[in-house]
């Protein structure tokens, strides 16, 4: 994100549990629609939500996702912020390259949220954690 | 229907009815983990497409009020949505990767033409060198002529022989004058060492996209290499037309045919070196049609778009 970029709300969901990953897609959802994205981003905004708190689950046991309202300009975004305390990722480079995993080879997982959302980075280190930033515009 | 997708279709229709009574993320999330397991599974968009037509139809319920009926088809759409989320995926990936490929390709020919430059250009003026010095030499010492000029026909037979290479590698007249007079070059190489008549008809002039011209001159060479190994031919003809858009290229031959059983599956294709053709034809959104009858020679009809799909995508977009 740019500068000038202004945060205005935000909601966060501790995730554990399957119940936890619906809760956030239930959150992102919301701030997606109430925004104004259309049924298909904020669909696909809910699909990111999904593949990062099922890493979250899988590999970190817990962490939390994170909804923020963005801003820059005129323009209005959603940012997804996916942050855990576990393992971390020994080598992002190829953790974000298709065919890393099973998920991957079929254009799912990181490199597929990558894909999904106009803007992403991903921060790991390990031992100590692994943060994940995704945010969609509205066009 | 096999077991696991009788028990996708189960667990769908399950959802769906959930979901048209109380909406909520649950039921989308279902719809979602449903659709990227099909995934997964190998299953493809149609079979998502069919697995929430049979929910539909299960589910389907007298037609209510209007708004009741406004609600529900929302309510379907956006089931419809999250279940093929996980498709979106996987397709802008294969999107992706597909432009990578392209792009990859476009390298390699770079490449290709920096290694035939360097090799024509640059080991040409070091051979020219050599061939001076010799001439000094000979000057120098009039009764080394023998072997002088043996030195001089091994640096002629390199000389020949990287030119043959820098060529094969990539035709400047390719470069500098377009598609048709490197076909036309081509087919004089072609007739002088195979004996083979070549008629070329095209009434296209001027120059297309390079990765058009590269690819259609890599397709004919192939086309005429086959012809000159399989086809026993004395005769082929290549035509290349344009029309609305596309590019049509055909290569036929009056030789033995190639059996329709033979040339129709993948295996055989690789013998008869069509699998090239057909990847590059396919790489850039063409067709490839082979009509063959035994003794009634074989032609192979490619068609091209003149304009790529991504250019064509990025403008519209």
């Amino acid at each position: 994100m740019g500068e000038g970029v202004r945060v205005e709300q935000e909601s966060k969901v501790r995730v554990e549990t399957e119940a936890d990953i619906v809760l956030a897609r239930q959150q992102g959802r919301a701030i997606a629609r109430d925004l104004g994205f259309t049924l298909g981003n904020a669909t696909l905004i809910a699909t990111a939500i999904s593949e990062l708190a099922r890493n979250i689950v899988q590999y970190a046991t817990r962490g939390e996702v994170i909804l923020k309202r963005i801003e820059n300009g005129s323009q209005k975004g959603l940012v997804v912020i996916a942050r855990d305390e576990g393992p971390g990722i020994n080598d992002v480079r190829r953790a974000m390259e298709d065919g890393f995993s099973t998920s991957g080879r079929l254009g799912l997982g990181l490199p597929g949220v990558r894909r999904l959302m106009d803007e992403f980075n991903i921060h790991s280190e390990v031992g100590k954690g692994t943060t994940v930033t995704a945010s969609m515009w509205k066009s | 229907m096999n077991l696991s997708l009788e028990e996708l279709q189960r667990e769908y229709t399950s959802a769906l009815r959930q979901h048209l009574v109380l909406s909520d993320e649950v039921t989308f999330q279902a719809a979602y983990e449903i659709g990227r397991r099909a995934l997964v599974e190998g299953m493809g968009v149609l079979d998502m497409a069919a697995i929430f037509h049979r929910a539909m139809v299960a589910v389907s319920t007298p037609a209510g009020t209007a708004r009741e009926a406004a609600r529900r088809f929302e309510a379907l759409e956006s089931f419809l949505l999250e279940s093929l989320s996980p498709f979106e995926m996987a397709h802008r990936g294969a999107r992706e990767a597909n432009t990578a490929l392209h792009r990859q390709n476009e390298v390699l020919e770079e490449q290709v033409k920096r290694i035939a430059h360097e090799v024509h250009d640059v080991a040409g003026q070091l051979l020219a060198s050599a061939h001076l010095s010799l001439a000094q030499m000979q000057k120098k010492a009039p009764q080394l002529r023998t072997g002088i000029a043996e030195v001089r026909r091994h640096l002629d037979r390199i000389e020949e022989q990287m030119r043959r290479l820098s060529h094969e590698l990539r035709p400047t007249v390719l470069d500098d004058l377009g598609l048709l007079p490197a076909i036309r070059f081509l087919s004089e190489g072609v007739s002088m060492r195979s004996g083979l008549q070549v008629r070329i008809e095209s009434p296209v002039v001027g120059r297309l996209r390079p990765p058009l011209e590269i690819a259609l001159y890599r397709i004919v060479q192939e086309a005429l290499t086959n012809v000159v190994k399989h086809a026993r031919a004395s005769q082929v003809h290549v035509g290349v037309e344009v029309h609305d858009g596309w590019i049509h290229c055909r290569v036929g031959d009056d030789g033995i045919g190639v059996d329709r059983s033979r040339a129709s599956a993948g295996a055989p294709a690789t013998g008869l070196g069509l699998i090239g053709i057909r990847d590059r034809v396919a790489s850039l959104g063409g067709t490839l049609k082979i009509e063959s009858g035994q003794d009634h020679g074989t032609e192979l009809c490619i068609a091209l778009p003149l304009e790529s799909a991504h250019e064509s995508s990025r403008r519209a977009g």
